[in-house]
């Protein structure tokens, strides 16, 4: 298996010099059928990566431990579900992904790419090739998932206790899919910018592979929020980590490009900038790549091989160099066909957007390297994670969700005081009445108040072009929900657009609400007593083990009740003496009004190989807010302590998903279906003698 | 399309100019009342001010995790430490001075807004204010540059259009060729842009 591996890495080294080298001389020198020859071998490093793939994955599902990365993220204990996840578990693993992801997406658009775009598939081929031929480089001769082991050990190592979660078969693929992906919008652009192909030819595979891979990206992200949120048991799902910023900034260019690649579609305009924009996205890719592959910063996820950072900065330098040079060489080139003609127009208040978007990426890129800064600079280390970038980043964000309310609700070109004013009303009324309600029940937290407010604004903005456009078709004869289907099918990226703002909007609801209102209390319980915190009662009724040769493990068993403060006046107020948010109950009395809710099954393991703990938490999600039950450990004399918050709409952070992957998708939906709909609708009309 | 016409009218004579003045101005003015007596500390206990610390202070033998989210037995203790440092009514500046002069400047999740470490909190303002600074001045020179405004039908308006016209006939040469089937281009539907009502107006 291993010899099959290596083989099918190095001949996929040379087919990807080859279409490098044969697409740049083909073109060069006019010869077509080499550069068919150079197509055809990117298509051939394709099968070459996936070959490699499946020796790996064939040699876990064997369990060949004679490979040392087989023998390191995998024993004979592991469920052989996980053989997929073990796959990428590692750091060559994970390049070999990573290569596989690339090839297989180059491979399909460059297949799929339009034919008007001829002059310039050598080029893009060839940049595709090169950076190809990085990876098998990588691959083949510095971080070999197929490197033997002198001696063949009879168990393997296992494979990370935090990834044996449903959610690392997709989160880690996708983020690293999306993160790669970036590279195909880049190579279609450049390849035309090399080949002097200044029109517009190559915005809709730009934009199209710029959604894509952005969708893809932002479902990653969601999921390793989700899986952190569930297992890692600390209550929260983003921590500002390096490895998680460095994903997060080619996202928000990506999020940039795909509002503005939409002006320079329906304008002309913006050409210069779009192409700056998927030349910052790809080279913030590459920076991720680079700090995952031992960066100078310390995070949670990165993997320690220091040689490897060396490459993977001077790889990432050569695409910033090259990237950069391109861009000032054809720069005279991208002028824009029409000018600005107002401040208030679609167009302006997306350039606006688009700066803020780069805003947040700056500010996130320097929290990100200030700590290697300050050691440079004064030798003094300091740490910069979530309390800062909470702090910095809060701000622009919310001027972002405002932004989103403005922005699509501006017509093109310019803007009438009428129009203004008949469109920005109502959001404002609602915005301010939200924050009227909030305000008058006594809501603590002015700035949470004011993001509900604005959040509202947002929504009234979308919910009225929605009701007006529905209300006009409606009118026309559709019933209602006809007349919305048809209303969001006439312009699919536009109302795929706003479904998206509205899982953006969910998600802001859900950070805004666990960010300022979540309650914290500690307490531990031996069985039969009970920890309340708010208006909850948990009592801890059963524990059993679920210990594994490689795990010392237990589950435990709490009844969840909801309470009447007033039954329990004086326990809270000796609480709140003592300044504590909960407490402790020690007999298992219920009081009168106690009502039983739901039953959760914490779960706290140790991996004695690992020195890791795992955790499931307990969780009771509504719609309002999560009961969320962390177990800290099982102590020696039977207790178990805990860890236990209420966070506050956490439900809405997920329930975004969904939404946001359904709206890129109607976003997305292929544009062939668009152009056949008149002929179909003409036809009908004409059938019923209407119009 | 005289129902429509009235929608319309009705609409923007239902909101005239003052009473929605006067919605805003009262409202405005209760926001203010309430953010001027809405923070009341009191009611924060200590347990949440000492969850709150957890969260800015590092572990120092876990990679980039506060010692809020650490399960490890520093994380623990640290975090009995702050607790117990609150119960001896230590503000929080005191309890993260406590624990930078026994770990160092990097135990804070956030660096200090004194001296170097300043640079860290001032430089993102100069990002934000100089990004939406570029961007103003941009569409102003956008609108000043040499392609003033045209109104429609104007010299570079004929010469875009051409130049639509032009690609619009190679994505159809394509289609008859019945080449590139996964990624065509879209036609633009300028009608479909416009918002829904201005259309039925219209």
């Amino acid at each position: 298996m291993a010899d099959l591996g290596v083989m099918a890495l190095l001949l996929g080294l040379a087919l990807s010099a080859y279409s490098a080298i044969g697409a740049i001389i083909g073109e060069k020198i006019g010869m077509a059928a080499l550069v068919v020859s150079a197509r055809r071998a990117l298509y051939m490093t394709t099968v070459t990566a996936i070959v490699a793939s499946g020796a790996l994955i064939n040699a876990f599902v064997q369990n060949d431990f004679s490979i040392a990365y087989v023998a390191d993220h995998s024993n004979t204990l592991m469920d052989r579900a996980f053989v997929w996840v073990a796959f990428y578990a590692g750091n060559e693993g994970s390049l070999l992904y990573i290569l596989l992801a690339l090839s297989v997406i180059s491979a399909i658009s460059v297949w799929f790419a339009p034919k008007r775009l001829a002059r310039s598939m050598p080029w893009t081929i060839a940049i595709l090739a090169i950076i190809q031929l990085f990876y098998f480089g990588v691959l083949a001769f510095v971080a070999s998932p197929f490197e033997l082991l002198a001696t063949v050990p009879l168990e393997g190592r296992g494979i990370n206790p935090l990834l044996t979660h449903p959610g690392m078969f997709s989160h880690p693929p996708l983020l690293m899919g999306g993160l790669i992906g970036v590279t195909i919008p880049f190579a279609f652009v450049s390849g035309a910018l090399i080949a002097g192909n200044y029109g517009d030819d190559w915005i809709d595979v730009a934009r199209v592979s710029a959604i894509i891979t952005w969708g893809v990206l932002g479902t990653g992200m969601l999921l390793g929020a989700w899986w952190a949120y569930t297992i890692l048991g600390w209550g929260g799902y983003w921590a500002w980590d390096p490895i998680e910023n460095v994903a997060l900034m080619p996202w928000l260019v990506m999020t940039a490009f795909i509002h503005s690649i939409m002006v320079q579609k329906r304008r002309g305009m913006f050409r210069m900038w779009n192409v700056a924009l998927l030349n910052i996205a790809f080279v913030l890719a590459q920076l991720g790549m680079f700090i995952n592959r031992g960066g100078p910063v310390v995070s949670v996820h990165s993997f320690a091989a220091s040689t490897l950072g060396t490459i993977f900065l001077l790889f990432m330098m050569v695409s910033l160099v090259f990237a950069f040079a391109l861009f000032l060489w054809r720069m005279p080139q991208l002028k824009s066909d029409r000018a600005m003609e107002s401040f208030v127009s679609r167009e302006a208040s997306f350039l606006i957007n688009n700066f803020l978007f780069l805003a947040v990426m700056g500010v996130t890129l320097w929290g990100v390297l200030f700590p290697v800064f300050s050691d440079l600079a004064r030798d003094v280390s300091v740490s910069v994670s979530a309390p800062y970038f909470d702090r910095v980043n809060g701000p622009v964000l919310l001027g972002i969700v405002v932004m989103m309310g403005i922005g699509p609700l501006l017509p093109w070109r310019k803007t009438s005081a009428r129009s203004m004013k008949q469109w920005f009303v109502w959001p404002i009324i609602v915005g301010l009445i939200t924050i009227g309600i909030l305000v008058a029940l006594g809501i603590q937290r002015p700035v949470a108040i004011f993001s509900f407010g604005v959040l509202a604004f947002v929504a009234t903005a979308i919910g009225e072009e929605w009701w007006r456009g529905t209300a006009a078709r409606h009118r026309s004869g559709d019933n209602w929900a006809l007349a919305w289907w048809r209303l969001v099918n006439g312009n699919r990226p536009r109302h795929g657009g706003y479904i998206v703002h509205i899982s953006i909007l969910m998600l802001a609801l859900g950070i805004i609400g666990t960010n300022f209102y979540q309650q914290r209390t500690n307490g531990s319980l031996a069985l039969g007593e009970s920890l309340v915190i708010d208006s909850y009662r948990i009592e801890y009724v059963d524990t059993f083990d679920s210990s594994r040769p490689d795990r010392i493990a237990q589950w435990a068993e709490m009844t969840v009740y909801q309470i009447d403060p007033d039954d329990y006046k004086q326990e809270i107020s000796f609480a709140k003496a003592q300044g504590s948010s909960g407490f402790t109950l020690k007999d298992s009395t219920l009081r009168p009004n106690d009502e039983l809710i739901d039953t959760i099954e914490p779960w706290h393991g140790f991996y004695i190989d690992f020195n890791m703990a795992s955790v499931r938490s307990g969780i009771r999600s509504t719609v309002v807010e999560d009961l969320y039950v962390i177990p800290r450990d099982f102590l020696a004399d039977g207790r178990v302590s805990l860890a236990v918050s209420i966070n506050p709409l956490a439900w809405w952070l997920w329930v975004s998903g969904p939404f946001f992957i359904i709206g890129t998708m109607v976003a997305l939906w292929p544009q062939a279906a668009v152009e056949r709909r008149p002929a179909r609708k003409r036809l009908k009309g004409e059938s019923e003698g209407e119009l | 399309m005289a129902s429509r016409l009235s929608f319309v009218a009705v609409e923007q004579r239902a909101l005239p100019a003052s009473p929605v003045t006067a919605i805003f101005a009262a409202l405005l003015l209760s926001l203010l009342f309430a953010l001027s007596g809405c923070i009341k500390e009191s009611d924060i206990t200590l347990e949440q001010r000492a969850h709150q610390l957890a969260g800015e202070l590092m572990c120092p033998v876990c990679n980039g995790q506060t010692i809020d989210g650490s399960s490890a037995q520093i994380a623990v203790d640290m975090r009995l430490k702050v607790r117990d440092l609150l119960d001896e009514g230590s503000t929080n500046a005191e309890v993260r001075d406590y624990f930078v002069l026994r770990y160092g400047q990097d135990i804070l999740a956030a660096p200090e807004r004194s001296g170097f470490s300043l640079l860290a909190w001032i430089v993102p303002v100069i990002i934000v204010l100089g990004g939406i600074g570029i961007a103003l001045l941009s569409i102003k020179s956008m609108r000043k540059s040499g392609l003033e405004a045209q109104p429609v039908g104007g010299i570079s308006a004929v010469a875009n259009q051409k130049q639509n016209d032009l690609s619009d006939y190679l994505a159809q040469v394509d289609r008859h060729l019945s080449v590139g089937s996964g990624i065509k281009s879209d036609e633009p539907n300028e009608s479909g842009d416009a918002p829904a009502s201005e259309k039925a107006k219209s």
